[in-house]
């Protein structure tokens, strides 16, 4: 399994319009192409900085990454998500992560 | 061997220091992903709408798809590029030539490991005949005879603009661009003395080939680009 976080920097003020846009748009879009939603979340809004919000999505490996990744190309919406999502960040992180099972260490 | 292009139109406050990490990505990737050949990053000093260009090669249809699930790709590449990344430095190509590529005998494109690539790009009447565009390719790629400034001359069918995906099979319809002309000079000034000159293709080109090699370029547009020092012009991997 392959997990994708991307992390997002968003102003105080447009935290809720980001999240809104994953969850109105982001979800439909990634789902749709083949990823699994994982998780979304934020830091706080309470402690004078920029907010960070982390979205996770999941799939089984690259090579389906590849096919999503085709289908996200295909797919108009994606085009309208990515274009909104800029807008409201200033910044950010996107990573891949695959599991590190500590047993084996 | 599949020959391939991404032309990239930066977002006008990219910072330099990511844009110059794109760079390093693409001239690092045939080191992590062997499948990917002749690798090489040029600055654009045309007046194309694009800031930089990626050139590269595939042996085969079968390496290009080894690439396109490298997790290089995927972790390295796509980070600065895919539209909802949040890394991303680049804005939707304004040219229409995002992607464009070639399905070639062998690297006939190969030239030294500096100076200027050039891109025509053409799009055909839809109505020419294989025997038309047949006989343009043969004159563009017999362009050097009389060019001599010109040291490489290769034309294609944009296959890849639409075979983005496996590099044989359409994803979408058409691409704008038809065609495209890569030729290779020394330097910016055996560029410019090509298209001052007096050869058969410079002259056709400044007629907007109205009247050249059967009149079937409908359109074209052209970038050019430096290839930056300790890129390119030879093969990274088997």
């Amino acid at each position: 399994m392959v997990h994708l976080v991307d992390t997002s920097e968003v102003r105080a003020e447009n935290v809720d319009d980001y999240l809104e846009l994953v969850r109105d748009v982001g979800v439909a879009v990634m789902t749709d192409a083949g990823a699994t939603f994982v998780s979304c979340a934020t830091t706080s809004r309470e402690v004078g900085e920029a907010v960070h919000v982390q979205v996770v999505w999941a799939f089984d490996d690259h090579e389906r990454w590849n096919e999503i990744r085709r289908n996200l190309v295909l797919d108009p919406r994606w085009y309208e998500y990515g274009a909104r999502a800029a807008t409201l960040r200033t910044g950010g992180t996107r990573r891949f992560y695959t599991p590190a099972p500590l047993s084996s260490l | 061997m599949l020959r391939r292009f991404e032309l990239y139109a930066l977002h006008p406050d990219a910072p330099v220091d990511c844009v110059r990490a794109l760079e390093s990505a693409c001239r690092q990737c045939g080191q992590f992903i062997p499948e990917v050949l002749d690798s090489a990053v040029g600055t654009n000093r045309s007046v194309a709408p694009v800031q930089m260009v990626w050139e590269h090669a595939y042996a085969s249809a079968e390496a290009y798809r080894r690439y396109m699930v490298h997790p290089y790709h995927a972790v390295v590449l796509d980070r600065f590029l895919l539209q909802d990344s949040p890394e991303r430095i680049v804005v939707d190509d304004p040219l229409g030539a995002g992607l464009v590529g070639y399905s070639c005998d062998g690297p006939s494109y190969r030239m030294m490991s500096t100076g200027v690539r050039r891109l025509v790009l053409l799009r055909l009447e839809a109505q020419s005949s294989p025997e038309e565009e047949a006989r343009l390719r043969d004159a563009l790629e017999r362009a050097p005879e009389d060019a001599p400034e010109m040291t490489v001359s290769v034309m294609g069918a944009n296959t890849m603009g639409a075979a983005w995906f496996d590099g044989v099979t359409p994803m979408t319809g058409p691409p704008r661009w038809t065609h495209l002309w890569e030729q290779g000079f020394s330097d910016l000034d055996a560029l410019e003395s090509y298209r001052h000159g007096d050869s058969r293709t410079a002259e056709a080109e400044r007629s907007g080939w109205t009247r050249a090699v059967g009149g079937i370029v409908k359109r074209s547009v052209e970038i050019f680009y430096e290839l930056m020092p300790g890129t390119g012009g030879t093969q990274t991997s088997g």
